[in-house]
């Protein structure tokens, strides 16, 4: 039995995690906005920011350790930019046919700091809500409650079909199938593997349909909530913080000439 | 998620307020000339007229196929909204139109439990408690009585201390009883049950059968199908099948009997058996009491003449001996510990050797670590500390694949390896795998299929046969590979009659040919008949490890509970006697005729 995966949520009770799903989710929303309208300046702001909050609950390792495969793509981001940057003509160092553009830099940075904003944020925003509270908190502020089923169906639904992926494996070796070794004999096991993998959603599926039938799923049309989602006065009075910022925000990149 | 919302056009708060009404005026199922036909199929599934009264236990009984799951599917209200099939005839639940009403004019009348945990499931819950939580949030019930709702119902299974697990990190056993307590939750007036006990322990069988007992003592009406006779012999009326049609509806001890039972080419179960050979009148069989006190009473002539007991035919008409010559070697776990990552360690340094040509049973309660324990003979887990020794020696750098050849593994859930378009090929995959081609494999695949009794189906598609006996396709596959120790995970779940007296006979005769088997088992009445050693395990250790005469002896029930077991029924009747240690039925019988001599 594989351990249950809530997606990449960290348990704990940290002011953040105590936060109404949706006041963070707001928030996340406005810093991915912030990022991408606020001059380029303000970017450092914006990392710090995030870089306070991970710390302020004990996640700033956390985050930073998560970082280390979207890094990759931050750093594509640059290069390709310092080097190829269309158009650009301030070279600053030059390595014989290529040059690094300060137009090119420039761009880079701002492009990569702002994923670096992004993602980070997202992080530490999954690190501290749980995919059901989120959800619930949604559907309490009328989101459709069969589509928030399905998306934490489908969230369980990796872990369960790694555990019947691993089952099948199994099985297979049981009854003699090698499934190391050379290529083609590692393209002899795929049948055997993916055979009854397929199959068995497919079973999966039609007694699914039985198990919400069952619940008397979508039966009736006031359905109520166990999951309690906790509002405090904090929360509301944050939301309408995040909203005059986010008016602000929208107010600076208006009033800011493009470019 | 299609089928929710299909044909309930008329779907509303009114339709249900009206639905609600009627429950609690005409609560029961009632079945009228009722009809029904799948797709593609020429005999109606069913035919059948059935009325199941509120405050009334109904059980079903019937081999594979009889038409039970058809039955409890049609009083579920499944039949046609869910399941498509031509119906002829009515079908009123709770007061409730079944055939022509929608989900939400059924919802909260009528719940239905079927025999596979996991797709009972709702599959998007963090814990055991909203999972209950999901049928009466559907319902509408007020947050403030869920609570005490939930709580209310994990006491009754003793499943309190589940309540903050994931439901999909616990064992099946565990995830049966969660599933039936989200549907139990839900309050319906009527209740249908589909083998809801093919997966628990014999305690959590006994826990099962007395919640529906009390449901119905509080008013439900409840239509439970099953092959157990622990709960058939609970119910007030017992309905026998066969081929869709009722064959007997009548007090268990009767409808069960060999009277109803011998014509249908079956046996009564064991205590009914005993109970018409003592003479007990049929609504007593299955009171242990009266069989042990009319026992007791037997005149020595009589019990002189008790006879051979039955079933030990089919047994011996198995005869099988191996075509690929291999010594069976010793096989031995020493100081086995394993955990799973990330978890507390399941396994505590487990020492077992099985010798060659041995059987030995593994049982004990749900969750006590079995299946890993049986998992690391064969490499498919690899111990944490200790290790797993063939011939002496140890394992640790071979493949599973490659042990496959010595040691075979049947595994509970068949439909985690079945792929192939035919029974006949499925089964061919295993000695193909071993490189084996030609004649030797068709032979080895014709005697396969033949000792499973798969014969007459070796062409049909194996997704075409029922649960129970692509159970069989499994267990056949992994046969023609001859392996010299057979480790079977559950065998018999969901078996009828016929099919665990075959694969006790399966177990005989691989023991005959020198061969060893290893079974895990919850069926006690199987394990002491087939095997001539138990071994106990209770969270993650063996507790006890003795032939059946000396696991099942009286004195050992403390033992015995603090696993979830329970003694077969002739052990039991055996103590009442004080006849000393008689697991089986061949044993009681032997000790009652030879007491008759003195």
């Amino acid at each position: 039995m594989s351990a249950r995966a809530t997606g990449y949520f960290r348990p704990g009770a940290s002011w953040l995690h105590r936060r109404n799903p949706v006041t963070k989710l707001m928030a996340l929303l406005w810093v991915i906005l912030a990022a991408f309208l606020l001059p380029p300046p303000a970017l450092v702001g914006l990392v710090l920011l995030v870089a306070c909050l991970a710390a302020s609950v004990g996640l700033l390792w956390a985050v930073v350790r998560s970082l280390r495969v979207p890094a990759l793509l931050f750093a594509s981001i640059l290069l390709v930019n310092a080097f190829f940057y269309p158009g650009a003509k301030d070279a600053l160092v030059s390595f014989g046919p290529l040059a690094v553009t300060r137009e090119g830099l420039t761009f880079g940075v701002v492009s990569a700091g702002r994923l670096l904003v992004a993602f980070s944020a997202s992080i530490l925003f999954l690190f501290t809500t749980l995919a059901d509270d989120l959800l619930e908190g949604l559907v309490e502020r009328g989101a459709s409650h069969r589509i928030a089923f399905v998306i934490l169906s489908s969230v369980q639904m990796v872990p369960r079909l790694a555990d019947r992926a691993g089952a099948i494996l199994e099985a297979q070796q049981a009854r003699g199938l090698d499934v190391g070794g050379s290529l083609p004999s590692r393209a002899r096991a795929l049948v055997p593997l993916a055979g009854p993998l397929l199959l068995g959603s497919l079973i999966d599926v039609r007694e699914r349909t039985f198990a919400l039938e069952a619940r008397a799923f979508g039966a009736r049309p006031n359905r109520t909530a166990y999951r309690l989602v906790a509002d405090p006065p904090l929360d509301r009075a944050l939301r309408w913080l995040i909203a005059a910022a986010t008016v602000g925000v929208v107010a600076v990149a208006i009033a800011r000439p493009f470019g | 998620m299609s089928a929710a919302g299909s044909g309930t056009t008329t779907g509303s708060a009114a339709g249900s307020a009206a639905g609600s009404g009627a429950a609690s005026g005409a609560a029961g199922v009632a079945l009228d000339g009722v009809s029904v036909r799948y797709p593609g199929r020429g005999d109606a599934a069913l035919e059948l007229s059935l009325r199941v009264e509120a405050g009334e236990f109904v059980g079903v009984a019937g081999r594979t196929g009889a038409g039970k799951s058809t039955l409890a599917l049609t009083a579920g209200g499944f039949v046609p909204r869910v399941v498509r099939a031509r119906v002829a005839g009515t079908v009123r639940i709770g007061g409730v139109d079944g055939l022509a009403s929608g989900g939400s004019d059924l919802a909260g009348v009528v719940g239905i439990v079927f025999s596979t945990p996991a797709n009972q499931l709702s599959g998007s819950k963090p814990t055991v408690r909203e999972e209950l939580a999901f049928g009466l949030e559907n319902l509408g019930v007020p947050r403030s009585e869920m609570d005490g709702r939930i709580d209310a119902v994990l006491d009754r299974l003793s499943i309190a201390h589940l309540a903050d697990r994931d439901p999909f990190a616990l064992s099946g056993g565990e995830q049966q009883r969660v599933a039936i307590a989200s549907i139990v939750v839900m309050g319906t007036s009527v209740l249908i049950l589909d083998e809801p006990v093919a997966q628990l322990d014999p305690a959590g069988s006994r826990g099962v059968t007395a919640l529906m007992h009390q449901l119905a003592a509080e008013g439900r009406a409840i239509l439970c199908a099953e092959h157990d006779p622990g709960v058939l012999s609970a119910t007030d009326r017992c309905l026998v099948l066969e081929s869709g049609r009722a064959v007997a509806l009548d007090r268990p001890g009767a409808a069960l009997g060999s009277a109803v039972q011998g014509p249908l080419g079956l046996e009564p179960p064991t205590l009914v058996a005993l109970a018409e050979l003592a003479g007990v009148p049929p609504d007593r069989a299955f009171d242990e009491a009266a069989v042990a006190a009319a026992l007791r009473n037997l005149s020595a002539p009589s019990r002189a003449r008790l006879p051979e007991p039955r079933g030990d035919g089919s047994v011996a008409a198995l005869g099988w001996s191996p075509l690929r010559r291999e010594a069976t070697p010793t096989i031995a776990a020493r100081r086995l510990a394993h955990r799973y990552p990330g978890g507390p360690e399941v396994l505590h340094g487990v020492d077992l050797v099985v010798r060659p040509g041995e059987s030995v049973a593994i049982v004990g309660q749900n969750g006590s670590s079995k299946t890993t324990l049986a998992k690391h003979l064969n490499g498919l887990l690899r111990p944490d500390s200790g290790s797993v020794e063939i011939d002496g020696s140890d394992i640790r750098s071979t493949a599973a694949g490659a042990i496959a050849r010595t040691v075979g593994f049947v595994f509970q859930n068949p439909d985690d390896q079945l792929f192939n378009r035919s029974v006949e090929r499925e089964v061919a995959f295993g000695p193909h795998n071993l490189g084996l081609d030609g004649r030797l494999a068709r032979e080895l695949v014709d005697r396969a299929l033949e000792l499973a009794g798969l014969a007459s189906v070796r062409a049909v598609n194996p997704y075409d046969l029922g649960l129970s006996v692509r159970k069989l396709v499994a267990l056949a596959s992994v046969l023609a590979m001859e392996p010299a120790v057979l480790v079977l995970d559950e065998p018999t779940t969901g078996q009828d009659g016929p099919g665990v007296a075959r694969i006790g006979g399966i177990v005989e005769a691989y023991r005959r040919a020198g061969r060893t088997v290893i079974a895990i088992s919850h069926d006690m009445e199987f394990a002491a008949s087939h095997f001539e050693r138990i071994v106990v395990m209770r969270a993650g250790e063996i507790v006890a490890d003795a032939p059946p005469a000396e696991i099942f002896a009286s004195g050992s029930e403390t033992l015995l509970a603090s696993t979830g077991l329970v003694a077969p029924v002739c052990a039991r009747l055996g103590a009442r006697l004080g006849l000393g240690s008689t697991p089986t039925m061949t044993d009681l019988l032997a000790r009652l005729r030879t007491s008759a001599d003195r």
